[in-house]
């Protein structure tokens, strides 16, 4: 945690072992980086939906500024084609939009709660880590005391920080426990939270791309027969 | 130029005076028949010795000239091959025609089957002629290669002499001219009522008109390469290239738009050509727009591919995540690269060049406008004065082959550019249909191997919404399991010296000689104190060595002084462990002699304030000063090392430390009014 040497207030004996430390650092360490997953996901989700109909608004673009030329007055068959192909585009532009929503509800929303748990964790984290510099300074108080002379008032004081102590240690101590067995639970918890949010993209992808022939078509007849 | 008899001999029972005029007759009628004939030879012969000659330049010449880049020998010899091929018909015909009776009747009616493939090929050669002849010209510049051509041209044909090719290259332009010549010639020694005169003379109608169409042609060839080269010139070759003439040219030009614009002349309406203007330049607009709005599609699929969501990393193997990262990363790598690719060479890049092949037109289009002013102006001076210079007669020729050049291609033009766009639309939309297809398929893919393949559409949303119901509780459960982490234990009880210190007094003398200072009081005079309001102090004796009674001795636990009676108050002593109270009454001013009974226990106050019961004058930075009863706030109970006899307090914005024992625990400074418990008040005293 804190690496200072010399400070004043050091206990001279190790009060949390190393390995409930280590523990400690692991399970936060992957959290951590979880977190920055979480929220790197999040932000190219975003972008890459808003890149998905950027693309098709300018598709839509293309077909409505032919449709406006006046060569479509002249010839008919040329309008037949624009006409043909404007629809389509408008279309999977509407059927985009509908995917993207899918997708800001079953994905965006559920990782953006999925985030705002870490904030509360960040902060249990830095209250144990205040709780255990309290428990090392009153550790290092007592200890002071302990090698001093046992005299009257010197046992009297001792006792007194030592009293102080109790409290603070046990506090220390909850929190470390409760942090120690949230901590695997949450990340465990990801996968039962994950995997429905990614089905429904695949399944979004899979939906919105329809072709004729399937149960929602995208593509009027006369495409398919001009596009032949 | 002949004088034409009657063709049958006259009988021979002429009278002899016509004897010999009918010999003449016969003789010029016998000498035009040998011209005739002779003439009729000639054609055929000497066109039999062309086509030899095109073959040997077609096939030997060109075949051993291998030095020269296969593009070159292509500009050089241009269509030669369909030239040989028209001819070798003709000639076939001729000969035919040769052994026939009718020989110039069928020879008439040859030149008119074969009028418009000649026309055809010959134009395109004749038109051509000119690049061909600069090409060979390059080449004569050319020491080395110059020889190899020549060796290889007195090879095959020895009388082509020191001109080489050259010579070789105009026959055809030659030829073609000769054919209404040599019609004339025959047509010249054939009687009119001949048979074959009429198809003779159509025949050589026909090889003039040939002439002149070839003729027309290659003017609108040259002076549509003339115009439609986009000239990039820079500022000072375009400055260089004003003359007084090309100023004049302007002048006249601007002239006569000005005079149309003030209606003094009247334009000439052009029907025909501005529909077809107006359709080209809307070829022109639908082209370009579409080019712009496709580079913007291509730059927004580009966007997209550079987004990847799928490189995250959420450490979980296998499941509905694995398999989304692996398809969008296919999709991404496979699919949507491909189409990207192809929508670039196949929509992007024919646009480009449709778009590019739209200038030339344009420019065309532009200089036809300037001609027609020109012309214009012609006209007029031609209704005014009825002749004109050679200059102007070339002005006026030009601006009717642009015209008549543009009126006969623009529909051809606009029609293979919209067809063109017709095509590249088709493309398009292929491309994103098949696009979607892939897409489909992969993901129908990975569909299939999700756990919900065969829920429905609105089922899977009712599951989901299940789902993220759940969660979301879960994910609230653990928020508040975080956010419940044990606050910092609540501080213990304050016992500061300050504290100890009263009960000191107290247990010293009594609780009902504790008083507390009212308002400040400033000490003058000797063993006069300063004490701030608030502070607590032990009565010793209630009048002063003189005997006033209105001056007190007091004790503040370490100082002793007077203090004037006016501002102190009987203190009510209330620490939490002994919630004895001493009686009072309202003024507070009584003052037991002795210790009064203790009043039950009252309910304790819990509201203290830290107040310095002495003052306090630091001796180091890290000391701060106090004065008598000023509020403070504790900080710390002990020192850095721990130890409580120093204090880390708060006062005034300041921070250092101070002795604990200066410090005292007292009711937050309550307004005078705390009730007292009803007790025997005692006697006042003032």
């Amino acid at each position: 945690m804190s690496w200072i040497p010399f400070k004043i207030g050091q206990p001279k004996k190790q009060i949390v072992p190393k390995t409930v430390e280590r523990d400690f650092e692991r399970e936060y360490g992957k959290l951590q980086q979880l977190e920055d997953q979480t929220k790197k996901l999040q932000k190219d989700l975003k972008k890459s939906t808003d890149a998905d109909l950027a693309m098709s608004k300018s598709a839509v673009k293309i077909s409505s500024d032919l449709l406006s030329n006046p060569l479509c007055e002249q010839d008919q068959e040329f309008l037949n084609m624009v006409t043909a192909l404007d629809t389509a585009m408008k279309r999977m532009d509407a059927f985009n939009q509908e995917k993207v929503n899918q997708i800001q509800k079953t994905v965006i929303e559920p990782l953006k709660k999925f985030g705002s748990v870490f904030p509360s964790l960040n902060m249990a984290v830095k209250r144990r880590e205040q709780a255990l510099q309290d428990y090392k300074r009153l550790q290092s108080r007592v200890e002071k005391y302990e090698e001093k002379e046992k005299t009257g008032p010197v046992l009297a004081k001792l006792h007194q920080v030592r009293e102080e102590l109790r409290p603070v240690k046990d506090d220390f101590e909850a929190k470390n426990r409760q942090l120690l067995e949230e901590m695997p639970r949450f990340y465990s918890s990801r996968l039962d939270y994950f995997q429905p949010s990614f089905e429904s993209l695949i399944r979004a992808q899979a939906q919105h791309q329809s072709l004729p022939g399937t149960s929602t078509p995208a593509w009027p007849l006369s495409i398919q027969v001009l596009a032949t | 130029m002949a004088s034409y008899q009657e063709g049958e001999p006259p009988s021979p029972g002429e009278n002899s005076g016509d004897e010999s005029q009918g010999d003449e007759a016969i003789r010029i009628l016998e000498k035009m028949k040998q011209n005739q004939r002779r003439a009729a030879a000639e054609l055929v012969s000497t066109e039999a010795k062309y086509v030899h000659n095109l073959r040997l330049c077609a096939s030997d010449i060109r075949s051993q000239l291998r030095e020269l880049p296969e593009e070159d020998l292509d500009v050089i010899f241009s269509n030669i091959n369909d030239i040989i091929k028209v001819n070798s018909r003709f000639l076939k015909g001729l000969e035919e025609a040769n052994s026939e009776e009718e020989q110039l009747f069928l020879l008439g009616n040859l030149f008119l089957e074969f009028q418009e493939e000649m026309e055809s090929t010959y134009k395109v050669y004749c038109a051509s002629y000119n690049q061909a002849m600069a090409m060979v010209d390059s080449y004569k510049k050319v020491p080395t290669l110059q020889k190899a051509i020549q060796d290889v041209i007195t090879a095959v044909v020895p009388q082509a002499g020191a001109s080489g090719l050259t010579f070789l290259l105009v026959m055809p332009v030659q030829r073609v001219t000769r054919y209404p010549l040599l019609l004339q010639k025959i047509l010249e020694n054939t009687p009119p009522d001949d048979h074959a005169y009429e198809a003779l003379q159509r025949a050589t109608r026909a090889m003039q008109e040939v002439n002149s169409n070839i003729n027309e042609y290659k003017r609108r060839k040259e002076i549509v390469t003339k115009y439609s080269k986009l000239e990039h010139l820079t500022v000072r070759e375009r400055l260089a290239r004003i003359n007084t003439h090309s100023i004049s040219k302007k002048t006249l030009r601007l002239s006569q738009l000005f005079k149309q614009e003030a209606g003094i002349v009247t334009r000439t309406e052009d029907r025909e050509f501005d529909d077809l203007e107006e359709k080209f330049h809307w070829v022109a607009l639908c082209v370009n727009e579409l080019k712009s709005n496709v580079a913007s599609y291509l730059e927004n699929l580009e966007t997209f591919l550079r987004i990847k969501p799928h490189e995250c990393d959420l450490e979980m193997e296998g499941g509905a995540v694995q398999q989304y990262c692996c398809l969008t990363r296919n999709l991404h790598l496979l699919a949507f690269l491909e189409f990207k690719q192809r929508l670039e060479r196949l929509v992007y890049h024919p646009l480009g060049h449709l778009s590019k092949a739209l200038l030339g037109p344009q420019n065309l289009i532009k200089k036809r406008l300037d001609k027609l002013l020109d012309f214009e102006r012609v006209e007029e001076k031609l209704a005014e004065m009825g002749s004109m210079t050679y200059e102007e007669e070339a002005t006026r020729h030009t601006y009717q082959a642009l015209n008549s050049l543009l009126v006969s291609e623009l529909p051809q033009f606009n029609g293979v550019a919209t067809q063109w766009l017709g095509q590249i639309l088709h493309t398009l939309m292929a491309l994103q249909r098949d696009l979607a297809q892939q897409v489909l398929q992969r993901a129908e893919g990975e569909l299939a191997q999700l756990p919900h393949s065969h829920v429905s559409e609105s089922d899977f949303r009712k599951v989901m919404e299940d789902t993220l119901g759940k969660t979301s509780a879960q994910l609230h459960s653990f928020r508040q399991s975080f956010e419940k982490v044990l606050p910092v234990p609540i501080t213990q009880p304050f016992q500061p010296a300050a504290e100890r210190q009263v009960q000191t007094l107290l247990s010293k003398y009594g609780p009902s000689k504790l008083y507390q200072v009212t308002s400040n009081i400033s000490g003058s005079g000797n063993l006069a104190l300063t004490l701030q309001r608030g502070q607590i102090v032990a009565l010793l004796q209630d009048r002063d060595t003189k005997g006033n009674t209105s001056r007190w001795l007091v004790d503040t636990g370490g100082y002793r002084g007077y203090v004037p009676a006016g501002k102190l108050e009987l203190y009510q002593v209330v620490p939490p462990e002994e919630p004895s109270m001493q009686a009072g009454s309202g003024d507070g001013f009584r003052f037991p002699p002795e210790e009064a009974p203790r009043a039950s226990a009252r309910a304790v106050t819990p509201v203290f304030q830290v107040v310095a019961a002495y003052p306090f004058a630091a001796r180091s930075s890290h000391e701060v000063s106090l004065q008598a009863g000023q509020p403070v706030t504790v900080l710390e109970r002990q020192d850095k090392k721990g130890n409580p006899e120093w204090s880390l307090v708060e006062v005034n914005g300041q921070r250092g430390y101070v002795p604990s024992s200066f410090l005292v625990h007292v009711p937050s400074p309550a307004p005078w009014g705390w009730s007292l418990p009803p007790c025997n008040s005692p006697p006042s005293h003032m």
